[in-house]
């Protein structure tokens, strides 16, 4: 940001502020849209908690998430199954105030990341979509024969994105722990 | 027949709740009702990298990047042509798209160019964002090695999808 201020003093100075309300209206644009979605998926997700659905779900998927997340808190382990089930279909915005939940739920206040939060941040950042919908209605207005046959590839690449990803994190945890403790013999 | 899928989830949902014995308007009012909260308390977080982005942008920063890192780019079997598409990635959802849309006009929706876009972007995520909103709740301070394991996984994701699509 800072750097990009800088360029600009001697590019275009009078775009600056322009660009930066501008940015932030779209921010507000956005934020409202999102404001919507999630009334929508909280309020639907709200009904999954309280039928019990939650709860299934979670038992259903608790050998993957205690190994991956190495969590044991049920409650934790209920919203990560909802996050991960709506980034598998595809469903972004549904994911994101189930993992922010999430991530609260796992703070423990040191002011400190540990292994639990980086793992869901990696496996959302790397997120494994089954159906890349808005990608292939953008491709199909721009007058593709077959906009659709891009689904495989992305989906095998997907999925070594988040392999990459859960590896990565695996092998970067042994090594913060040795260093860790190295430091405290 | 993908369109079907979420309405009777939908339906499917409802009915449980139903025979679960919850008042699922009460239910679901509750629940929705948390959406204004959630996203007043990320807005300014999402203002402040969308700002950092725009100006990225505005400022040619991205632009001089991206012409910079060309070779390596082309090195790693990533078309160049792609390379501002990549760097922005990680940050903005949006911009982006707005970006793959460009590509898609200039190259032709069906070019091996676009179509290693499409899969690029359907492989990754906003990884810049997903980290400022799932931690803006948090206290946490310190992400170690969060992102750069992130960044390295969608780079090979993309190197990936380049060589799928030279292929499939």
């Amino acid at each position: 940001m800072l750097i990009s201020l800088g360029v600009l003093l001697f590019v275009n100075p009078a775009a600056t502020l322009d660009e930066m309300i501008g940015a932030s209206a779209g921010a507000l644009e956005l934020c409202i849209e999102l404001c919507a979605v999630y009334a929508v998926w909280l309020g639907l997700l709200e009904i999954v908690d309280a039928s019990g659905l939650g709860q299934k779900l979670a038992r259903l998927l608790r050998p993957v998430i205690k190994k991956l997340f190495r969590v044991d808190n049920q409650e934790i382990q209920k919203m990560i199954a909802l996050n991960m089930s709506a980034n598998m279909l595809g469903l972004g915005n549904a994911a994101t105030p189930m993992g922010i939940k999430a991530m609260r739920a796992m703070d423990d206040g040191s002011g400190k990341a540990n292994f639990s939060m980086i793992m869901l941040i990696v496996i959302n950042a790397t997120s494994i979509q089954l159906l890349p919908s808005t990608v292939i209605s953008l491709r199909s207005n721009a007058g593709s024969a077959d906009a659709a046959d891009i689904i495989l590839p992305t989906l095998l690449s997907t999925i070594v994105t988040v392999s990459v990803g859960i590896t990565l994190v695996l092998i970067c945890d042994k090594i913060h722990k040795k260093i860790k403790a190295r430091r405290r013999p | 027949m993908s369109i079907y899928i979420l309405p009777i989830l939908f339906i499917a949902l409802f009915l449980y709740g139903f025979f679960k014995n919850i008042n699922t308007y009460d239910t679901f009012v509750k629940g929705a009702k948390g959406a204004i909260s959630l996203v007043v308390s990320i807005f300014p977080f999402i203002a402040c990298i969308m700002i950092a982005v725009a100006l990225l942008r505005v400022s040619g920063v991205t632009a001089f990047l991206a012409q910079a890192l060309s070779p390596v780019f082309t090195f790693l079997g990533i078309p160049p042509e792609l390379c501002e598409l990549v760097l922005l990635r990680p940050f903005t959802g949006s911009g982006s798209f707005a970006l793959l849309d460009d590509v898609l006009a200039t190259y032709g929706a069906d070019s091996y160019i676009s179509r290693c876009a499409c899969v690029i972007l359907g492989c990754s995520e906003t990884i810049f964002y997903v980290a400022t909103v799932y931690f803006s709740q948090t206290k946490v301070k310190k992400l170690y090695y969060a992102i750069p394991c992130a960044l390295i996984a969608s780079i090979v994701g993309s190197i990936v999808a380049c060589l799928l699509c030279r292929v499939m």
